[in-house]
């Protein structure tokens, strides 16, 4: 697949959020400054940062939860505050819950309308995805009676249900036991070797350092390092946690 | 084991109390029981006093059912229905209406008015007369009023106009003279000796069943706990042509009436001309019962 | 139109996987039943006050099954973070807003229809007759009425913070409506001024939703038809309320954090 160099899918440009205090102590609060970020096609994207650096806000600007006080995020070149934006991708959000009276598969073909898939081809893609994720014989179950582990997979499902050009993950694999674990490693390479794209924030290193091309390290909303995850090591001379640890202070 | 058998002796044992304290409570509560007869009344235990408020209510509900909804609230003008309709029509209460009853909600205050008055009755009707189609044939629709007036005489089973009301629509337009008489007879007996109800039952036996003997008995009853109503109070005194006889007045007048009628219609003319003669010392227009006295007097000239 | 259809139909299969409508459709029957079978002086032909009895509840379990049902549709969703996995989707919240609205007002329509077949074969029973104009009438104008219920609710979920209260006062701002509603302007009349001004002109800015709530009477009394442009006008009085309250739901919603 010929990957397209020209225009970033993701293209995050001057973005500042700021949120309105409780304490009083000060006006506003800034939480993401100034971030300047692009992901091409076909790569597969760490978004790292402790607790409080701002990722799930960058996150929730680009799926359009929060509006952005200055700048602006494209996704495949069209601003985020438009809901066209979103029809090329997919969320798995880090805490997964689904409507309960529903099943899998009502679930699955809710969301496939709202993608405007037509019958035919979502029923293709229910089976499709379904079968990917382990749930085909707990299709016609309600969701209220799953465990964590196969809610997470139709977390899993319904994020990849309009065959989406870019994937967002936010802590993919958190709750997952092992064997939860290596499945998505493995669709997150098997959509990588399809030529899409993944963005996903995890604290997890371990598996970042394993599975993405290049890596962003946010601390206190902005971006304190940018490149391939390859290179940052040999940069630093060591692993991708220690490399973490000391971009954002904790480490010499 | 012992565990076991602990639980089921305590259990027994507390048993075996329970028992004796109500056996030994019983007399006090037979006594309390006694002495609170009068509130057996479940309305009256649950609501007290205020169930005379809801009896009132649904007295009220009945006249609006009536006139098919067509009917004032305490915002609009209801002058003209200070009196009940379907109680006025009866002829046993009197009415105390002044002022149009056809438009007592005035003109249009503003277009939302005007315009909700299209999605409410908006005439003056009686179901008895046909109610809002106007069709006689639909005049048996009365009926419609008598769950609230059952009601309302079990919220507030001492006021007797619920039974006088009640008893009338049954015997005169839906023809149930047997549960008329049961209505009448609930009343008296939550009213004993009431002269009104006893007047109306007496009209039963008189008019549908046509026992002149047993109607006889009840109607003189009725004067008889007429007269023991005001001891001490002179019978010229209480048929003073006032504003606060005008009840009293009107049982005795009626039951007059009605006893002279029946004794015309024995063939008893002496008691008829008795009774006519105390009737003319309460009606407003004397000239009526003398008018029966004179002619009575003309076919027999020795009386 | 796909979209909000689609969120529609969640909704519905939400109502109908849950208790509540069976439960007051359940209840309405059984007390109409205990009541209808009172024997009243042998006569077996008394029917309005069970209609009367029979309306009252199914507009108590309608005001109930909208205002609960719509009170709690985005509350739960973002309690329930189904709300992020949604937005995240390409579906606008203008489109989210109505998909809800629709959903609780077909749910509506569908128990209307429940409550008031049963309604007709209850008077039926009794009366032998069947006016479905004049009952077509009533449920219709019932069902608008409860589109600008439902509006105002949807509103109030995204004001209020817990669904609950968000239901306490739509239930209270309802009932008073139905009750006063015809007769604030009287009332305004006797106080002085600022006092009657303000209320003159809460008079002129609700919604008057005893309209629909007093056209039971004519049901009841056997009263004829509402006059055709009436109940039209008065659709489109309800509807312009609806549209109201749901631009303003919109409004709010575009301007709210979702997480």
């Amino acid at each position: 697949m010929i990957k397209n160099v020209m225009s970033p899918i993701l293209d995050i440009q001057n973005l500042r959020v700021e949120f309105p205090t409780r304490d009083g102590k000060s006006p506003i609060k800034v939480v993401v400054r100034n971030l300047t970020l692009s992901v091409n096609a076909g790569e597969v994207f760490g978004f790292l940062g402790p607790n409080g650096a701002g990722k799930t806000t960058t996150m929730n600007v680009m799926l359009g939860f929060v509006n952005a006080t200055a700048g602006d995020i494209l996704l495949f070149g069209t601003s985020v505050r438009l809901p066209i934006a979103r029809q090329r991708i997919g969320y798995l959000p880090e805490m997964t819950y689904y409507y309960k009276f529903l099943t899998a598969e009502e679930l699955l073909r809710f969301y496939a309308r709202l993608f405007r898939i037509p019958r035919a081809e979502a029923a293709r893609r229910i089976d499709w995805a379904l079968k990917l994720v382990d749930l085909e014989d707990a299709r016609r179950r309600l969701i209220k009676t799953y465990s964590k582990g196969m809610q997470q997979r139709v977390g899993l499902a319904q994020a990849l249900i309009n065959n989406p050009d870019l994937l967002i993950l936010d802590e993919p694999t958190s709750g997952l036991d092992p064997l939860g674990r290596m499945k998505v490693r493995q669709i997150i390479q098997r959509l990588k070797d399809d030529g899409k794209t993944v963005f996903f924030a995890s604290h997890e290193l371990g598996e970042v350092e394993t599975v993405c091309d290049r890596v962003a390290i946010l601390h206190e909303g902005e971006l304190r390092a940018e490149g391939r995850v390859k290179d940052l090591v040999a940069q630093h001379q060591c692993n991708l946690e220690q490399v973490f640890l000391r971009v954002i202070g904790c480490q010499n | 084991m012992s565990n076991r058998r602990t639980i089921w002796l305590v259990l027994a044992a507390l048993f075996i109390f329970c028992f004796g304290l109500a056996a030994n409570l019983q007399p006090q509560f037979q006594s309390l029981e006694n002495s609170r007869r009068q509130s057996d009344n479940f309305f009256k235990l649950l609501l007290g006093d205020s169930s005379r408020i809801f009896a009132n209510s649904f007295f009220i509900k009945a006249d609006a059912y009536y006139h098919s909804g067509y009917y004032p609230t305490i915002f609009d003008n209801n002058e003209a229905f200070k009196t009940p309709h379907m109680a006025e029509d009866t002829g046993a209460i009197a009415s105390h209406n002044q002022g149009d009853e056809n438009s007592f909600m005035g003109p249009p205050r503003n277009w939302i008015d005007a315009f909700s008055r299209h999605f409410i009755p908006n005439r003056h009707t009686h179901l008895d007369e046909g109610g809002p189609t106007d069709d006689l044939s639909k005049s048996s629709e009365v009926r419609e009023i008598l769950p609230w007036l059952k009601l309302s005489a079990k919220l507030d089973p001492e006021n007797i106009r619920t039974y006088l009301v009640t008893s009338y629509w049954l015997r005169t337009r839906l023809h149930k003279v047997a549960e008329a008489e049961q209505v009448l007879r609930e009343g008296l007996r939550n009213n004993p000796d009431d002269p009104q109800l006893l007047f109306e039952l007496g009209c039963i036996y008189f008019e549908d069943y046509h026992d002149l003997a047993q109607a006889r008995n009840i109607w003189e009853a009725g004067l008889r706990s007429w007269s023991r109503q005001a001891p001490g109070i002179p019978q010229s005194e209480r048929l003073k042509l006032t504003n606060e006889n005008f009840d009293s007045r009107y049982v005795f007048e009626r039951l007059q009436t009605h006893l002279a009628e029946l004794e015309e219609k024995a063939g008893n003319r002496v008691a008829a001309i008795a009774h006519w003669q105390q009737a003319a010392l309460a009606s407003p227009d004397p000239k009526d019962p003398q008018k029966h006295i004179d002619e009575l007097k003309n076919k027999n000239p020795h009386l | 139109m796909n979209e909000i259809l689609a969120v529609a139909g969640v909704v519905i299969k939400e109502l109908y996987r849950r208790k509540d409508f069976y439960v007051l459709f359940i209840l309405t029957v059984l007390i109409c039943a205990i009541m209808g079978s009172v024997n009243i002086f042998n006569d077996n032909q008394i029917i309005r006050y069970l209609k009367e009895l029979c309306l009252l509840l199914i507009w108590i379990s309608s005001l109930v099954i909208a205002i609960t049902t719509t009170a709690r549709q985005i509350p739960a969703e973002r309690e329930q973070r189904t709300l992020l996995p949604l937005l995240a989707k390409p579906l606008s919240r203008t489109r989210l807003i109505l998909g809800k609205f629709f959903g609780c007002w077909i749910v509506c329509g569908l128990a209307l229809i429940c409550f008031y077949a049963f309604f007709g074969a209850l008077a039926a029973s009794r009366e032998h007759q069947w006016p479905l104009l004049n009952y077509s009438q009533a449920a219709f104008l019932h069902w608008m009425a409860l589109g600008a219920i439902i509006a105002l609710a949807l509103l109030g979920s995204l004001v209020f913070a817990a669904p609950s209260s968000n239901a306490t006062i739509c239930f209270a701002f309802v009932v008073a409506i139905m009750c006063l509603g015809r007769y604030l302007d009287l009332v305004a009349l006797s106080l002085h001024e600022p006092s009657r001004s303000i209320l003159y002109a809460i008079y002129f800015a609700i919604p008057h939703l005893e309209i629909p709530f007093e056209l039971r009477n004519l049901i009841i009394h056997d009263w004829p038809l509402v006059g055709w442009t009436f109940l039209g006008l008065e659709a489109l009085y309800l509807l312009a309320y609806t549209a109201f309250f749901l631009v303003a739901a919109c409004l709010v919603f575009r301007r709210k954090a979702v997480n």
